[in-house]
């Protein structure tokens, strides 16, 4: 006996693992060929140029950069309306390959079937989502973007993308030809399109469920200064995980996804999907405005308003500047400029003895703006609200260039002006408004550039006409006294001025 | 029985596509003929339980379809083949074949060997890893056979199964069809009369939603003896004087 007529040695008994369910199986050969892949580089290139590329603008903290892309969802922007077609493609898949009789004729209900081709679909939905969040996430901490992300408006997206998922393929079901891809991706457009202009409408209430509604969104100092609210996004992920179930469920009712009971069965979970959408509304209706976002009562958590516990950095020797590390980048521009506008009123009762980085106050309306800085306290400590700020410096926004420090301590200077006055929010009576602008012509605003500084940096309390002139000739007189006897002046009169007791006519 | 029909008839709007076929089948391979539009293609979907009868009784395997407990009882052990075969192009051979083995609710251990052998059978072994829009239409009309028979079915019903393929294919086919029909019903609708004649026990043939002739291949050769009908084989010739005397 040869070797090569040898009988084979026995194998030992490969292990096997067990089979995978049926469902699993089908989900996998769906994985392996779904076309929704096909779609995604596409979506990809529109994501960096609609929600990378703009976010760069901002500020490289988290609150900011993360504004354009997941706060105003042009994300789901991005996603919604090429998943929906791409999936609506996909569910009319049967009616265009004309398998309609082979998959009939099948023990398993055709809704198991289409259920798996769905799961894979959206699935790759996704994933390239959640590719193009983590690689977007990446680049940030690249860039040192500080913060920490907003992973509960990734969650939103990602339960957006679903939802546009689910829409869109029920559609392909129930229209199963080559036109309901262009209709869904249509309707997904038009669905966003009709979110983004109530969005930017109505800034309470129902419409706050929206996915590009940004208002409620922009939360200064979340990540930061304090944890992101939850609240929004749990009752937007409710909404889409509603339509998610709703939307698939129906394509369950026909007669010929299968059974009765599975038709019942179907029924129940569209009927549950719209009872959570109807909900997670109900819930946005009931949102309500805090310092730091929005609360919606029934889901707020009291631990979501506790400041978070930070070891600041912080500068200076005399005068100390200290704000939370993710402003470091800002810390030497602040002191700077704070430094002259102290030195200016130093030895006057609340004049400050040093700086702290206050939590900047959530304003749907302003989006924060140029949030006022404040003197409180003995001794009296200034409090610096840098995260409600547009104009810190360095590229910001949709400014066509970086803003410039000079204009940030002209601004720094005319806060604390307002601050050390007591004109509070607003621009304060006519005596405070005249020596600020005495203050500022003397740390190098001329009077005439004053009403830009004032419309530049969009104080709400903010009023660009030139000053009236009775204001602007007391502001004049004094501005021009000597150093001293304006310091002696200030010292006598500051308490009363500060409450608003001095008219114009008493200034010197 | 495998096949139980009674008076089976179905409509679709003003046509009346299956007139009161009455038809019973036990194991064997039995061939539908007829002329176009005579109704084989209803008859066969009705079977294939994807088109429910307008009226009429219907008992397959042992269950009743129209109840859906023992129509998915019916399915499991079903196979069946379009006249219009749809595909998914995206798909290779063996995922399309493992595909529907799987919504056939097979045991998940049992299908890969399964898949292996239907695709084997039909002479595809070479290209189970081709997809399917590289395939020639013959070959894919052999995919869809194994769709078919990869749960080893007991009730076949195979729509036009030897359109596309070549005659050595054809051949193969009508012995796999053979062995199949040893154990399992197998309905085969057809023109090719040459199929009936080479695999089938049994022939039914009809006309206008009705059958008209139900026997042998061989008695339904002899009717078309002396008849003078026109034809160029005996069973055609047959086939011819059926008809003929159908609508006389």
């Amino acid at each position: 006996m040869t070797t090569a007529t040898a009988p084979a040695r026995p194998a030992r008994a490969a292990r096997r693992l067990p089979a995978p369910p049926s469902f699993l199986r089908l989900c996998w050969i769906e994985l392996r060929r779904s076309p929704m892949p096909l779609i995604l580089p596409l979506i990809a290139l529109l994501f960096w140029f609609d929600s990378y590329r703009p976010s760069t603008t901002q500020a490289p903290l988290y609150p900011l950069v993360t504004f354009w892309n997941l706060g105003q969802g042009h994300t789901i922007i991005d996603f919604g309306p090429f998943v929906a077609g791409m999936s609506a493609w996909i569910g009319s898949r049967d009616g265009r390959r004309n398998t309609v009789d082979l998959v009939s004729a099948t023990p398993r209900p055709r809704w198991a079937a289409q259920l798996a081709a769905w799961a894979s679909a959206a699935a790759w939905a996704v994933a390239g989502y959640l590719a193009c969040i983590g690689v977007t996430f990446a680049l940030y901490a690249h860039r040192g973007v500080a913060g920490s992300p907003p992973w509960w408006w990734v969650a939103v997206g990602a339960c957006a993308v679903l939802a546009f998922s689910a829409a869109g393929f029920t559609a392909g079901t129930l229209l199963p030809n080559r036109f309901a891809a262009p209709i869904a991706a249509f309707g997904g457009f038009l669905v966003m399109m009709m979110s983004s202009q109530a969005g930017f409408a109505d800034r309470s209430g129902w419409a706050l469920i929206l996915p590009s509604n940004s208002n409620g969104n922009f939360q200064a100092d979340s990540g930061i200064l304090y944890p992101w609210l939850p609240d929004l996004p749990i009752a937007r992920t409710m909404f889409f995980a509603g339509i998610t179930v709703a939307a698939i469920s129906v394509a369950g009712l026909p007669a010929a996804a299968g059974g009765r009971r599975l038709r019942m069965t179907a029924a129940a979970l569209t009927a549950a999907g719209l009872a959570t959408t109807g909900t997670a509304v109900g819930l946005a209706s009931t949102a309500r405005l805090s310092a730091h976002g929005m609360v919606i009562p029934a889901l707020h958590d009291a631990a979501s308003d506790r400041l978070t516990s930070y070891t600041p950095v912080c500068t200076g020797t005399g005068f100390r500047v200290c704000v939370n590390p993710a402003y470091r980048r800002y810390l030497a521009d602040t002191a700077a400029a704070l430094a002259p506008a102290v030195a200016s009123v130093a030895g006057l009762p609340g004049a400050p003895v040093r700086a702290v980085q206050g939590p900047a106050v959530y304003d749907s309306a302003d989006g924060g703006g140029g949030q006022p800085v404040t003197i409180s306290g003995s001794p009296p400590v200034l409090s610096v609200p840098l995260g409600a700020w547009s104009f810190l410096p360095g590229i910001n926004g949709f400014s066509t260039g970086p803003d410039s420090v000079g204009a940030f301590r002209q601004s720094v200077w005319l806060l604390f002006g307002q601050a050390f006055v007591g004109a509070g929010h607003g621009p304060g009576t006519p005596a405070q408004q005249a020596v600020q602008a005495a203050l500022l012509q003397r740390l190098g605003v001329p009077f005439a550039d004053q009403p830009g500084l004032l419309g530049s940096i969009e104080l709400t309390s903010g009023h660009p006409e030139p000053l009236p002139g009775p204001v602007a000739a007391a502001a004049g007189r004094l501005a021009a006294l000597p150093a001293a006897t304006r310091h002696a002046w200030l010292a006598t009169h500051l308490a009363a001025l500060r409450a608003g007791d001095v008219p114009l006519s008493q200034l010197p | 029985m495998n096949v139980e029909l009674t008076e089976l008839a179905r409509r679709f709007g003003r046509n009346q596509a299956v007139a009161g076929v009455s038809l019973q089948a036990g194991p064997g391979v039995y061939g539908l003929l007829g002329p176009n539009g005579a109704g084989k293609t209803s008859l066969l979907r009705m079977m294939a339980t994807v088109l429910p009868p307008s009226s009429g009784k219907m008992r397959l395997l042992g269950r009743d379809p129209g109840n859906h407990t023992q129509r998915r009882e019916v399915r499991r052990r079903l196979g069946y083949l379009p006249q219009t075969l749809g595909y998914y192009p995206g798909f290779t051979v063996a995922e399309f074949v493992e595909y529907f083995a799987l919504l056939k609710d097979m045991p998940p251990g049992q299908v890969p060997r399964a898949v292996a052998t239907a695709v084997e059978r039909v002479g595809l072994g070479d290209k189970g890893r081709a997809k399917l829009k590289t395939l020639s239409g013959g070959m894919l009309r052999r995919a869809g056979i194994a769709q078919a028979i990869v749960n080893r079915p007991d009730l076949l019903l195979l729509d036009e199964p030897t359109a596309g393929l070549d005659p050595e294919q054809r051949v193969t086919f009508r012995a796999l069809l053979r062995e199949i029909g040893e154990q399992a019903t197998v309905v085969v609708s057809t023109h090719l009369v040459e199929d009936v004649g080479a695999a089938c026990t049994e022939v039914a043939l009809m006309d206008r939603g009705r059958v008209v002739f139900h026997g042998t291949p061989g008695e339904l050769t002899a009717r078309g003896e002396g008849s003078g009908a026109a034809g160029d084989a005996p069973l055609e010739r047959g086939y011819s004087a059926v008809l003929a005397a159908a609508r006389s």
